[in-house]
């Protein structure tokens, strides 16, 4: 599709010729986002340098009736970064300014092209950082995080991004500049940060983040409890979550997991002949993580460890954690591609859920491995496939809605933290009814009465059956 | 309106009259108590379509913050949804009704060994009234604000439609965050039928302790270190004015009041005691606590006005100055920037009294970089401004959202933020 030069023309006098990009080879990596499956090409894309840019950008959308896309690092996982409709994707990579460190008041105030783990760096000279940490922080962007509401290891106690975001200035769909919340951490009215957390890039741009940073703790420990497989180290997470015990992170990465880990750059001297490593980390007072060490050394012991191994020193800990985050990558080794599943169960189903999530792997003949925030009851089954191999996609397909649906069986949602996104808006009705669906239908009405803001994502499409051709629509789509 | 409608569809006896009754100074003269939840959005769809208005109502507690309404045909009590139907031991989650009390709440999780991490001034609150105002008590200090425990909702929209947004697990991002929207939103975007919630593990111990510090620099200043240690749950600073009634010893003149609790590991906090560097520090019973919400739900409202403030916590000092100097009564939770400002009301309808205090409190909430509202007052002393401070950039989403939640203007019409 060549782009109306109009536009282009209107797009590059807002940005600069050099931040608007429209030929078919720029756009080409603005066709996905870490959800490969799900691909379109948008009409062009812009690299603004700030709010007043945004609101330009937008508003010249809006006086041609196009659609517009907030991106960052586009490492999201359920497609929210695709232009569906052919519309303008505003990619927020050139704000990446740490505008504000307030050290004394524990926030930073920043642009939202800023890389999660840079925004860590920088604070850590004062004894702070910033503690959402998706397994993707050394590329995705504060932005991002904000729109996905993100986790990682660490959400188990200390909580998502929603429970880091002070304010916001967000750029609305009619181009408006607005400051929503307060760096105090509350202010009057109802709680727009909140909804604007999580919401997808669905109500506005994000054009800077004002963020809670979090004091380093006194003591860190990191534990490996070495399990013969999978079910029995769920069993003791539900174990310690019983106890009262709330470790900083809790995850299990299972034995095809580590065999690729170890197999690639990330390795990390893991057992690879252990079924599933729980990753156990302890922070806070001294005295409070010593007691817990011993705690966690017994409830492993009593719920079936072969053994427990603590981390000897600080690069072994860092070592653990490149493992862990790093597995994602690793798993390339096994397939050509990756389909990263997400939903979450209450704690104390765990055990029988990822046994029939396994089951389901293994009925479709897949390759199917784990590694997740077991704390928080989010798995993320991984599938190693070919896409090429169409049967293969086909089974691919159907196992994750299998997983979902035990999921909800379970009294699970079906994402913990990747988002809806065009990925799973139509198992939305899984979980929710019409009334539910249309409650947030009025919220974005809200905010974006004209739907011009990333279109078509987060709802299930009325518009959409599985016999129709995806590409009437203007995107490929797996039907799931 | 017409009660009959409401009689017909929820039974004679969920409808009360009660010609005297008012809020603010506007009448509101008849209550209606729904039996469950299908009866709570029966009795909304009756209301919003005989375009009456709805005062949403749990125990009462809380019914002195917010503008006078624009009008108002019926209480609208949760008082009957009270059960509290989950208490997951294994997984550390609850679900009640929204007209569960807070102190019934917290008793039953207790016994399973879990600890409430919602508190309000008046533990009488129900859950639901405490999270539609967002409530908070002196722990505030560790839990934070009540959005950060509430995992999903059942939310009766004032069309009588029956929703529920999140779930019941601890990590969930599907579809918005609507839940965030109905705490705090004062019921003025649907009524909260039920909540589940996150709960913390009770601590291995606790202690509770108050000593006596020399002004108010002082004690804020204090009160910085202490914030930093771990296994610190609630920290308070009562001024001299309101310190006696929280610990009767009786403060030398001049005095500020440091209430710490400490709770966590057996060895944690042992060592946090011994870092307090509070000299003379008493330890009490949980009675202490209680007088301290006490302090914090401050006088009736006709006798004063309350405001709350929330600043910056390294600059609450700066914002205690000009309310000590402008005579308010103080309360601080200084870890987590809450200050608690009253003033008393001598003469009847002094509106200067009223706005000088206004004036005080807006000066604090600037130099402390945070915002202020007036959670308790007499009607009268209403008519001086909105009782959600200075209107904020926002406005105009605010009433995008009243707007599509309720049209009507059925639920608690005119109380919320710019007379939403
Ligand atoms: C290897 C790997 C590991 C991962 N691990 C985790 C994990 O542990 N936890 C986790 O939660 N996620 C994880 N993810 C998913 C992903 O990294 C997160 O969702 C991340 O927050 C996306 O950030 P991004 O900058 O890449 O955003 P993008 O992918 O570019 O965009 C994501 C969404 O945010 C919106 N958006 C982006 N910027 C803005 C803005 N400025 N204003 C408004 N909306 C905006 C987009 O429209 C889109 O809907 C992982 C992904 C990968 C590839």
């Amino acid at each position: 599709m060549s782009p109306d030069p109009q536009l282009t023309d209107a797009l590059a006098a807002i940005v600069g010729r050099d931040a608007c990009l429209w030929r078919p080879e720029e756009l080409f990596v603005y066709e996905c986002d870490g959800l490969t499956l799900h691909s379109a090409t948008p009409a062009a894309v812009v690299l603004p340098r700030d709010a007043e840019e945004v609101s330009r950008v937008v508003k010249a959308c809006r006086a041609r009736g196009v659609p517009f896309v907030p991106r960052g690092a586009g490492t999201g996982l359920s497609g929210g970064a695709v232009a569906l409709e052919g519309g303008v994707v505003i990619e927020c990579s050139r704000m990446d300014a740490v505008l504000e460190l307030c050290p004394e008041e524990r926030w930073a105030r920043v642009q939202p092209g800023v890389v999660n783990a840079h925004l860590s760096d920088v604070a850590r000279p004062q004894q702070l950082y910033y503690a959402p940490d998706p397994s993707s922080q050394l590329a995705c962007t504060i932005g991002g995080n904000v729109a996905e509401n993100s986790g990682g290891p660490h959400t188990l106690k200390h909580g998502t991004t929603t429970n880091h975001v002070l304010a916001l200035q967000l750029v609305l769909p009619d181009g408006d500049v607005m400051r929503l919340g307060s760096a105090a951490g509350w202010a009057p009215g109802y709680d727009l940060v909140g909804a604007v957390v999580g919401s997808e890039g669905t109500l506005g741009v994000v054009t800077e983040a004002t963020v809670r940073l979090t004091p380093l703790p006194e003591a860190v420990e990191t534990l490996l409890g070495i399990f013969p497989d999978v079910v029995t180290a769920c069993r003791a997470v539900g174990a310690m979550i019983r106890g009262g015990l709330v470790p900083a992170a809790l995850e299990i990465v299972d034995r095809r997991t580590i065999e690729a880990v170890e197999a690639s750059v990330y390795a990390a001297g893991l057992p690879t002949d252990a079924g599933a490593v729980l990753i156990v980390e302890l922070d806070g007072a001294r005295e409070a993580v010593d007691q817990d060490v011993h705690r966690v050394k017994k409830l492993c012991a009593e719920d079936g460890a072969a053994r427990v191994e603590l981390a000897r020193d600080e690069a072994e800990r860092q070592r653990f954690w490149r493992a862990r985050k790093g597995a994602f990558g690793a798993m390339g080794r096994l397939a050509p591609d990756l389909y990263v599943h997400d939903a979450v169960v209450p704690r104390t189903k765990l055990p029988e859920v990822i046994a029939e999530v396994c089951a389901i792997g293994d009925r479709h003949g897949l390759k199917l491995s784990n590694v997740f925030h077991a704390g928080d009851g989010n798995l993320h089954p991984n599938i190693s496939f070919d896409r090429r191999d169409e049967d293969e996609l086909a089974r691919v397909v159907k196992a994750g809605e299998e997983i979902l649906r035990t999921c909800v069986a379970a009294g699970g949602v079906i994402t913990g933290e990747h988002g809806i996104g065009t990925e799973k808006q139509d198992y939305m009705g899984l979980l929710f009814d019409e009334a539910d669906l249309d409650a947030m239908r009025r919220l974005r009405a809200a905010f974006d009465p004209d739907g011009v803001c990333n279109p078509g994502k987060i709802f299930p499409t009325t518009r959409f059956c599985r016999e129709s051709d995806p590409k009437a629509r203007g995107y490929e789509r797996v039907p799931l | 309106m017409s009660l009959e409608a409401l009689r017909g569809a929820l039974g004679a006896d969920a409808v009360q009259e009660h010609p005297e009754a008012s809020l603010d100074g506007v009448p509101v003269p008849a209550s209606v108590r729904p039996s469950d939840a299908d009866a709570l959005a029966e009795a909304l769809r009756v209301l919003s379509q005989s375009d009456a208005a709805a005062i949403v109502r749990g125990a009462g507690s809380g019914l002195a913050f917010g503008n006078p309404p624009r009008r108002a045909d019926v209480w609208l009590s949760t008082e009957h949804l009270s059960d509290v139907d989950v208490l997951d031991a294994d997984e550390g989650v609850a679900h009640a009704q929204a007209g569960a009390p807070l102190a019934e709440l917290r008793l039953r999780a207790a016994s399973v060994g879990w600890d409430l991490p919602i508190e309000a001034p008046d533990e009488a609150a129900t859950l639901g009234g405490a999270l539609a105002r967002a409530a908070l008590g002196p722990r505030v200090h560790r839990f934070g604000p009540p959005r950060d425990h509430v995992l999903g909702l059942g939310v009766a929209l004032a069309s009588g439609e029956r929703t529920r947004c999140g779930g019941r697990v601890v990590k969930n991002v599907t579809g918005y965050d609507l839940a965030k929207l109905h705490v705090g939103g004062c019921g003025t975007l649907g009524v909260i039928e039920s909540a589940w919630l996150r709960l913390r593990p009770l601590p291995e111990t606790s202690l509770l302790l108050s000593a006596w510090i020399d002004g108010a620099d002082a004690g804020f200043r204090h009160a910085a270190r202490i914030a930093e240690l771990p296994a610190v749950r609630a920290l308070a600073l009562v001024d001299p004015h309101l310190a006696g009634r929280v610990d009767a010893s009786g403060p030398e003149s001049g005095q500020w009041l440091a209430v710490v609790e400490l709770a966590g590991a057996e060895p944690e906090v042992k060592r946090a005691r011994e870092g307090l560097g509070l000299a003379g520090a008493v330890e009490h019973g949980p009675e202490l606590m209680a007088r301290l919400r006490g302090v914090q739900c401050g006088p009736p409202p006709e006798s004063g006005l309350r405001f709350r403030l929330v600043v910056q916590p390294a600059r609450i000092v700066a914002a205690a100055v000009p309310l000590a100097r402008a005579g308010a009564a103080l309360l601080g939770y200084p870890g987590a920037g809450f200050l608690f400002a009253g003033f008393p009301l001598h003469a009847a309808a002094d509106s200067n009294l009223v706005d000088s205090a206004w004036r005080a409190v807006r000066e604090a909430a600037r130099a402390g970089g945070g915002s202020a509202l007036l959670e308790s007052a007499p009607g009268w002393a209403k008519s001086a401004g909105d009782v959600f401070g200075e209107p904020c950039e926002a406005t105009p989403l605010f009433r995008a959202l009243k707007q599509q939640f309720d049209p009507r203007g059925t639920l608690n019409p005119g109380r919320f933020a710019g007379g939403l």
